[in-house]
C-alpha cells in the first residue's frame, strides 16, 4: 500500500515517468457531479477508467473502499487549450521563407518543457501547438497530450491538425526592404499587412492553378490544395477586425471563384464581437485569446468580457484558450470563469474548453467529452468547475493518475 | 615512485629491448583490478599483461610503487586546434570537413591532457553546425593521428542553428539532413552504410528525442553527445542501440545529472566521458568519473567509460583503450587507484615511449 502511494506520487511529480501499461490502472471516480460535455449532467455517479479509456459512466454510486477509488466533488473531461503556445522556441520558426505549408511544428516542440506539467496541474490534458506566427503560413500544427511517454508519437493525439498561418502585423515584423542596406535574410516582403494578405492569396491561387501551370509550384503546395479542398483545417491568427475580415474574405473569395472551400478557424479572434455575422455566414469557428485584464490583446485588438457569450448566442462555435498560461488567474479554467462572468452559461463555457476545440480540430473521436470509449482524460474538482473557489485537485491522462487528489500519507 | 633498475637511455632511443613494468596493481580494460602486475612493452605495443612471475629476460625492468593502467581516452575534445578552426562559419553543412586537417599536436593544451593521464583525444568539430564533419583521434604525445574519420557530427541542438541563415528551424534542419542522406556520398554515405558512426550533438531531452527518431528512421549508429539528462530517456536510448558521450561533469553538478548517468548504466547503455578541453580542465575527465562513482556508479563501469568504452565509441578499440596484449602501449603509472582523486599521474607512456614524468618537473 505504502509503495503504491509512493509510486503514485512519483508518477504525479516526475515528468520522466513513463506511462507503461502497468501504470494504466483501473480507477473508479465517485463524484457528486459528472459533467460530460454532451449536455448531460449526472448527479452522484461513478466514472470507471480502464486501460487508458473511459470504461463506464454510471448514475449511481457503490462505494467499495478500494485503493483505486477516488472520491471527489465533480469530474469533467480533460480540458483542451486550443491555442497553447508551449514547447516552442526560436528554433521552431523557419525564417528563410514566409510560406511553408509543409513544415511540421511537431518536429520542433520540446515535449519535456516544464510548462506542460504546469498546465497539466491546471486540468489541461490536450493542447494544440501551432507554428509560432512569425511566418505568413508557418506550417502544420499538432495536438498533444500534456503527459505521457518520452516520444512524440506517445504524446500525439493528432498530427497535422491544421494548416497554420497569420494575418496581421506579426508575420511582417522584422522584415525590411532591401533599399540602401546590406542584403540579408530579412530583406524581403512582406513588410505590411497588405503584403501578408497578398502572400496568402498568392499561395491559394497558385495551389488552385498548379495542375495547369507547373510554374506555380512551391514546396508544400499540396498542403494548400488540401486546405482548399476543405480536407485540412486552416487556422489563421487574426486579432483585429480588419484581419478577421481579411481571413473570412479570403475564404469567401476561394468559394466565389470556385477554387475550393477552406474550412476556417480564426485563432486569437479578439475583435470577433464587432462583426459576428461574418463568422456566422462563413461558418467559421473561433478560438478566443485569453481575456485581457485591461481590455487590449495582441495587435492592439480590444476584447470585451461578453465576447464569448455574444458569439455563442449568434451560433458561432467558440473555443477558449489560455495561450498555455498556467498561473491561477490566467489558466484555462480561469478563462472559462471569465467567459461566464461575461454572460456565458456554465455548459457553454465547459464546451468551449472541451468538446468545441475537439470538434474544431477533429479530435472528438478521442477527447473532448466524458463518454464511454474516449481517452480517459479527466479532471477531478473540489467544487463547481470554473468557480473562483474551486480548483482541479486531480488529473488523469490516458488512464494514468498524473495529479493525485488524495492527501499525501503521513508517516 | 618508480626506479629504473637497468638504466640507460634505452627508454627513449632503443625500442628493440622490451620494457617490463611491475606495479602493485593494474586497472584492466574491463575495470577489474590485477594484483602484482607485470606489463611488458615491446615495439610500441603491449606484449603481455599478467600477475606475478618475473620480468622476461633481456628486458629493461621498471618497478613502480602504485598502479598502472592504460591511458585515458577523452571524447568530445576541442584540444589540438584553435577554436576558430573547429567550424567553418560560412556554411552550416560541411559533410566532407575533416577536423584532422586542422590539428596541431604541438599546441600546449594537448600536453596538458597528457599530464592528466589522457593519451588519446577524440577531437570533435564545434557543435554550431548542422553537419560539422568528421572528428579525429589524436595521441597527446608524438602527434599520431590514430583515426581521421572517427565520427560524423550532426547538429540536433538549438545551438546547431543560426538565426539569420537557412535553416533556422528544427523542421527545416531535419528536412535538410533527410535530403542529404537520400543520395549520400563521401562521409555521409559511410555513415548511412554504418561504416562511420554518427555523433548526434544534443543538449535538451527533446533534442535526444529527435535524434533517436532520426537515427531510427535513417538506420544510423553512433552516439548522442552533450545532453546531461540523456539518462532520463535511458530506455529509449537502449532501444536505439546508440551510445552516449556525457558532457563534462564538474563539482557542483546537480545530482539530477549524476542520477541520469546511473540510469544509463542501469539500462546497459554504453557511455564515455566528453571533455570539451580546453574549455574545461583535462583533470575534469577523471573528476567526472569519480563523481559518478560517488553517486553510486560501479568503479569498473566508471573505468570502462574512461578507457575501453570511450575507445569503442571512437572506433579505435582494436588499437587502444585497454591494458591488454596487442594494444598500443599507452600506459599511465599512478600513485594509487586512478579512480581516486588523491592519486596522481607519475608517468605516461605513449606508443611505448615515455612522454611525461612527474619527476623533475
Amino acid at each position: 500500500m505504502k509503495t503504491q502511494w509512493l509510486l503514485l506520487s512519483l508518477v504525479a511529480t516526475a515528468s520522466l515517468a513513463r506511462a507503461g501499461d502497468d501504470e494504466r490502472k483501473a480507477w473508479t471516480i465517485l463524484a457528486e457531479k459528472i459533467y460530460t460535455s454532451t449536455g448531460r449532467v449526472i448527479e452522484k455517479g461513478m466514472v470507471q477508467v480502464n486501460n487508458g479509456k473511459i470504461a463506464q459512466v454510471t448514475p449511481s454510486v457503490e462505494e467499495g473502499g478500494a485503493a483505486t477509488e477516488l472520491k471527489v466533488y465533480a469530474v469533467t473531461a480533460g480540458l483542451i487549450d486550443a491555442s497553447a503556445r508551449l514547447g516552442v522556441s526560436l528554433t521552431s520558426v523557419e525564417q528563410s521563407t514566409e510560406v511553408q505549408p509543409h513544415r511540421r511544428v511537431a518536429q520542433a516542440v520540446d515535449i519535456f518543457a516544464p510548462e506542460f506539467e504546469r498546465v497539466l496541474a491546471g486540468g489541461v490534458t490536450t493542447v494544440l501547438v501551432n507554428p509560432p506566427d512569425s511566418n505568413v503560413i508557418g506550417g502544420l500544427g499538432v495536438a498533444l497530450k500534456t503527459a505521457g511517454g518520452d516520444t512524440l508519437e506517445s504524446r500525439t493525439v493528432r498530427a497535422d491538425v491544421a494548416l497554420r498561418g497569420a494575418i496581421g502585423s506579426q508575420p511582417s515584423g522584422g522584415n525590411r526592404p532591401a533599399f540602401g542596406r546590406a542584403t540579408d535574410f530579412f530583406n524581403r516582403r512582406p513588410t505590411t499587412r497588405m503584403g501578408v494578405e497578398w502572400e496568402w492569396r498568392k499561395a491559394f491561387w497558385d495551389a488552385a492553378q498548379v495542375e495547369r501551370d507547373e510554374s506555380k509550384r512551391f514546396p508544400g503546395i499540396e498542403r494548400m490544395q488540401e486546405a482548399l479542398a476543405g480536407k485540412l483545417t486552416v487556422s489563421i491568427q487574426a486579432w483585429t477586425t480588419q484581419d478577421i475580415r481579411t481571413a473570412v474574405f479570403l475564404k469567401e473569395e476561394m468559394e466565389r471563384e470556385k477554387l475550393g472551400s477552406p474550412r476556417l478557424v480564426i485563432d486569437a479572434a479578439a475583435e470577433a464581437w464587432k462583426e459576428p455575422q461574418l463568422l456566422v455566414r462563413s461558418k467559421t469557428g473561433v478560438v478566443l485569446p485569453p481575456f485581457p485584464a485591461l481590455g487590449r490583446t495582441g495587435d492592439g485588438a480590444f476584447m470585451a468580457w461578453n465576447t464569448a457569450q455574444l458569439l455563442h448566442e449568434k451560433g458561432v462555435v467558440v473555443a477558449l484558450s489560455a495561450h498555455g498560461a498556467a498561473d491561477l488567474d490566467e489558466r484555462l479554467a480561469a478563462q472559462a470563469g471569465y467567459a461566464m462572468r461575461g454572460g456565458l452559461s456554465f455548459e457553454a463555457a465547459l464546451a468551449a474548453v472541451t468538446i468545441h476545440p475537439a470538434r474544431l480540430f477533429g479530435l472528438e473521436e478521442r477527447v473532448g467529452s466524458l463518454e464511454v470509449g474516449k481517452d480517459a482524460d479527466l479532471v477531478l474538482w473540489n467544487g463547481e468547475p470554473f468557480e473562483p473557489t474551486s480548483r482541479p485537485i486531480g488529473v488523469i491522462v490516458d488512464g494514468v493518475l498524473r495529479v493525485d487528489p488524495r492527501p499525501a500519507p503521513v508517516d | 615512485m618508480f626506479t629504473i633498475l637497468i638504466a640507460s637511455g634505452l627508454l627513449a632511443a632503443a625500442p628493440e629491448r622490451p620494457l617490463a613494468i611491475h606495479a602493485d596493481k593494474a586497472r584492466l580494460a574491463d575495470g577489474k583490478v590485477l594484483e602484482d602486475a607485470w606489463v611488458v612493452i615491446e615495439d610500441g605495443k603491449i606484449s603481455s599483461v599478467r600477475s606475478g612471475g618475473e620480468a622476461p629476460e633481456d628486458s629493461a625492468v621498471l618497478r613502480h610503487t602504485g598502479w598502472i593502467s592504460s591511458g585515458l581516452v577523452a571524447l568530445h575534445a576541442y584540444a589540438g586546434t584553435p577554436r576558430a578552426e573547429l567550424r567553418d562559419t560560412t556554411r552550416t553543412m560541411l559533410p566532407e570537413a575533416r577536423i584532422a586537417w586542422a590539428l596541431d599536436p604541438a599546441r600546449p593544451e594537448v600536453a596538458d591532457c597528457l599530464r592528466e593521464g589522457i593519451t588519446s583525444l577524440l577531437v570533435t568539430p564545434a557543435r554550431q553546425s548542422l553537419v560539422g564533419g568528421a572528428g579525429a583521434v589524436l595521441k597527446t604525445a608524438g602527434g599520431t593521428i590514430v583515426s581521421r574519420e572517427a565520427q560524423l557530427s550532426l547538429g540536433f541542438a538549438a545551438m546547431s542553428y543560426v538565426s539569420n541563415r537557412y535553416p533556422t528551424s528544427f523542421q527545416a534542419g531535419l528536412a535538410e539532413l533527410e535530403r542529404l542522406l537520400e543520395k549520400p556520398s563521401g562521409l555521409l554515405e559511410k555513415a548511412k552504410e554504418g561504416e562511420l558512426p554518427v555523433l548526434f550533438e544534443v543538449s535538451e531531452r527533446s533534442d535526444v528525442m529527435r535524434a533517436l527518431a532520426f537515427a531510427k528512421q535513417q538506420e544510423l549508429r553512433g552516439a548522442l553527445s552533450g545532453a546531461e539528462w540523456t539518462g532520463e530517456l535511458a530506455k529509449s536510448v537502449k532501444e536505439s542501440g546508440l551510445s552516449v558521450v556525457l558532457p563534462p561533469i564538474g563539482l557542483g553538478e546537480e545530482r539530477r545529472a549524476l542520477r541520469a548517468v546511473l540510469s544509463l548504466a542501469q539500462e546497459g547503455v554504453p557511455f564515455g566521458f566528453g571533455l570539451d578541453a580546453p574549455l574545461s580542465h583535462p583533470a575534469s575527465l577523471r573528476l567526472a568519473a569519480a563523481l559518478c562513482v560517488r553517486e553510486g556508479l560501479a568503479a569498473d563501469q566508471a573505468w570502462r567509460a574512461l578507457s575501453s568504452e570511450a575507445a569503442r565509441i571512437a572506433g579505435v578499440e582494436a588499437q587502444l583503450g585497454a591494458l591488454a596484449e596487442g594494444q598500443q602501449a599507452d600506459v599511465v603509472l599512478w600513485s594509487g587507484d586512478p579512480l581516486e582523486l588523491t592519486s596522481s599521474v607519475q608517468a605516461v607512456y605513449v606508443d611505448g615511449r615515455r612522454a611525461y614524468t612527474a619527476e623533475g618537473r
